[in-house]
């Protein structure tokens, strides 16, 4: 029942936001909207491949690889902001189907390690390519003239859309699958899951999203660098997962606006953003161990076992 | 050998080492289709061991496993499972944090694609096992007897050739054991499972199998009709004679 409303709360924001963004397309809140709605998809993101137990921190890396996929084809190749989307969605997922073949087989600590190295790989990588600009990046993604005035609302319109599919692919059998796995391994097993072949499409399916969303990211700054694309990206995203919530999809989306909002207008971090990040996981995972929505929906519980009582 | 009178699995002198220690010593037998097969003995005889070698969750040190003819026992399991060999689990046999429906819908899925069919052989299942009532519980919040139900309806619901139950029946109060026997009963009749048990409550094994193993130490001591075990010296020896 509340979960239900959060759905509806999440399409009222987007709503709103996409509305907002044709309204006043040039205003600074757009700015806010625009680093929310990335921040959103990230979250989202790496909490899908907490379905089947792992923490991706190699989710800063697929994000990277979109932002770099979108950045060299439309700067060397001239491609619209739509085919540059495509691309980056394309180049993730064929990354991750080849990364997770390799390393699905472990889990736990040890893919956290892996998929931790994969990040820091991916960032020295990028470094030492001279046809993806070193350490100074590429800059020049942008999108036509006259699309401009549109173009926050269609990022709004299709990160939510990718999220939306997310949270309708965990709702299928192929999401309660990913669950099973999470749950107890041999019983996936033991039904007829090819429980790596399930894992590995779990993370393509994160990576696809997430590479969009990077592409994205590069074209909202007009400037991929590889600073843009760290570990940390990581952090943040599990920063959303853990005060939002882990259970329900909004946990993260929640979790992205108000750490974005509180970025934005409450403190000015400037080099101590990532000791705030690290002490909201922490505080999060002490004082809301189940997120926000976690916590909202064992008071609603409460209140309707109090009511209940009292009724009766 | 023609399909009909084949064995429909045959364990052929597997053998599981644990390091050291031999937890299956040159274990030969045959299930036959149709049969309900018991396998009893001793904690520690090496029962679970056996059904995690017939189920690929563990590799034989030597010998092999025949399923419908043919050699299995280098699949993995989740092979075997959509070949139609399903085992329960002795313990922890539960997704426990999904609900009954999700439970059976996960063990469904990679057998019928179609969601109307499945939907439709989950009907069927749900109807067997007699879960309609607790479809929204979490498997968690069940009470005991359903829980061990769920696990039989879990490996039930590919339809399995061989069904392989471990200890189903742990726990069950008189009118529980009686109501496990009736549904086992039901899918050798209605849906001709072939069934073999582990099942530490002698008179359910006795009142149920077709024929008897009996486990000591890891080896084969003897096998027979229940009335043949229950009358067999050694048998009564080694674990009968003790235990009741
Ligand atoms: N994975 C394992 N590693 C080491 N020893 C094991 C393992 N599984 C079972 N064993 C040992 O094998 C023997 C048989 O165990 P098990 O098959 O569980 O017996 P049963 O089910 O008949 O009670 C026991 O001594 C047990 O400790
Ligand atoms: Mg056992």
């Amino acid at each position: 029942m509340l979960f239900d409303k959060l759905n509806l709360l999440f399409l009222a924001t987007v709503a709103a936001s996409v509305a907002y963004c044709l309204a006043v397309p040039g205003a600074f809140f757009v700015q806010v909207i625009l680093w929310a709605t990335l921040a959103a998809t990230l979250g989202a993101g790496i909490r899908f491949v907490m379905l089947v137990g792992e923490l991706n921190i190699g989710t800063s890396a697929f994000y990277g690889i979109g932002g770099y996929t979108a950045a060299y084809l439309t700067t060397a190749y001239g491609l619209p902001f739509g085919v540059a989307l495509v691309a980056a969605g394309i180049a993730g997922g064929l990354v991750a189907a080849v990364f997770g073949y390799a390393t699905m087989r472990t889990s736990g600590a040890y893919f956290m390690l892996i998929s931790f190295a994969f990040a820091e790989i991916f960032r020295m990588l990028v470094v030492e390519s001279d046809f993806l600009g070193g350490n100074n990046g590429i800059i020049g993604l942008f999108v036509s003239v006259e699309y401009e005035p549109y173009f926050a609302a269609t990022v709004v319109a299709i990160l939510a859309t990718l999220i939306s599919a997310l949270a309708v692919i965990e709702n299928s059998s192929l999401g309660k699958s990913f669950i099973a796995i999470r749950e107890r391994e041999e019983i996936a097993r033991s039904v007829g899951i090819n429980v790596l072949a399930i894992r590995v499409l779990c993370l393509v399916i994160s990576s696809v999203v997430i590479a969009v969303a990077g592409a994205c990211s590069g074209f909202i700054t007009h400037l991929v660098t590889p600073n843009d694309y760290t570990f940390m990206i990581a952090v943040f995203a599990l920063a959303y997962v853990k005060l939002g919530g882990e259970e329900h999809p909004t946990g993260p989306i929640l979790g992205a606006i108000l750490l974005t909002l509180a970025a934005q207008y409450l403190i000015s971090f400037g080099a101590y953003q990532q000791v705030f990040f690290g002490t909201v996981i922490a505080v999060a995972m002490i004082l809301l161990p189940q997120g926000i929505t976690g916590r909202l929906r064992d008071l609603v519980r409460l209140t309707a076992k109090r009511t209940a009582r009292d009724a009766g | 050998m023609p399909a009909e009178t084949q064995p429909l699995f045959a364990a052929e002198g597997i053998t599981k080492r644990f390091g050291g220690l031999v937890a299956v010593s040159d274990v030969s037998f045959e299930i036959s289709r149709g049969e309900i097969l018991g396998l009893i003995g001793p904690n520690g005889a090496g029962k679970s061991t056996i059904f995690n070698l017939i189920s690929g969750f563990y590799r034989v040190t030597r010998g092999r496993t025949v399923f419908q003819g043919q050699d299995v026992s280098s699949l993995p399991i989740w092979k075997l499972a959509r070949i139609g060999l399903a085992r329960t689990f002795q313990h922890d046999s539960l997704l426990k944090g999904m609900t009954v429906r999700d439970n059976i819908l996960v063990a469904t899925t990679q057998f019928i694609r179609n969601p109307a069919e499945r939907e439709k052989r989950m009907s069927e299942t749900i109807d067997i096992m007699g879960l309609g009532e607790v479809l929204d519980e979490k498997a968690s919040n069940l009470p005991h007897g359903h829980q061990r139900i769920l696990s039989i309806a879990i490996a039930f619901s590919g339809r399995p050739a061989l069904l392989c139950l471990d200890e189903p029946l742990t726990g069950f109060n008189q009118t529980e054991v009686l109501g496990g026997l009736d549904i086992i009963r039901r899918l050798r009749e209605e849906f001709a499972t072939t069934v073999l048990i582990v099942e530490h409550n002698m008179r359910a094994v006795m009142s149920l199998c077709d024929r008897i193993l009996v486990l000591h130490h890891g080896k084969l001591l003897g096998s027979g009709s229940p009335e043949e075990v229950q009358n067999d010296p050694a048998i009564i020896e080694a674990y009968l004679g003790k235990s009741e």
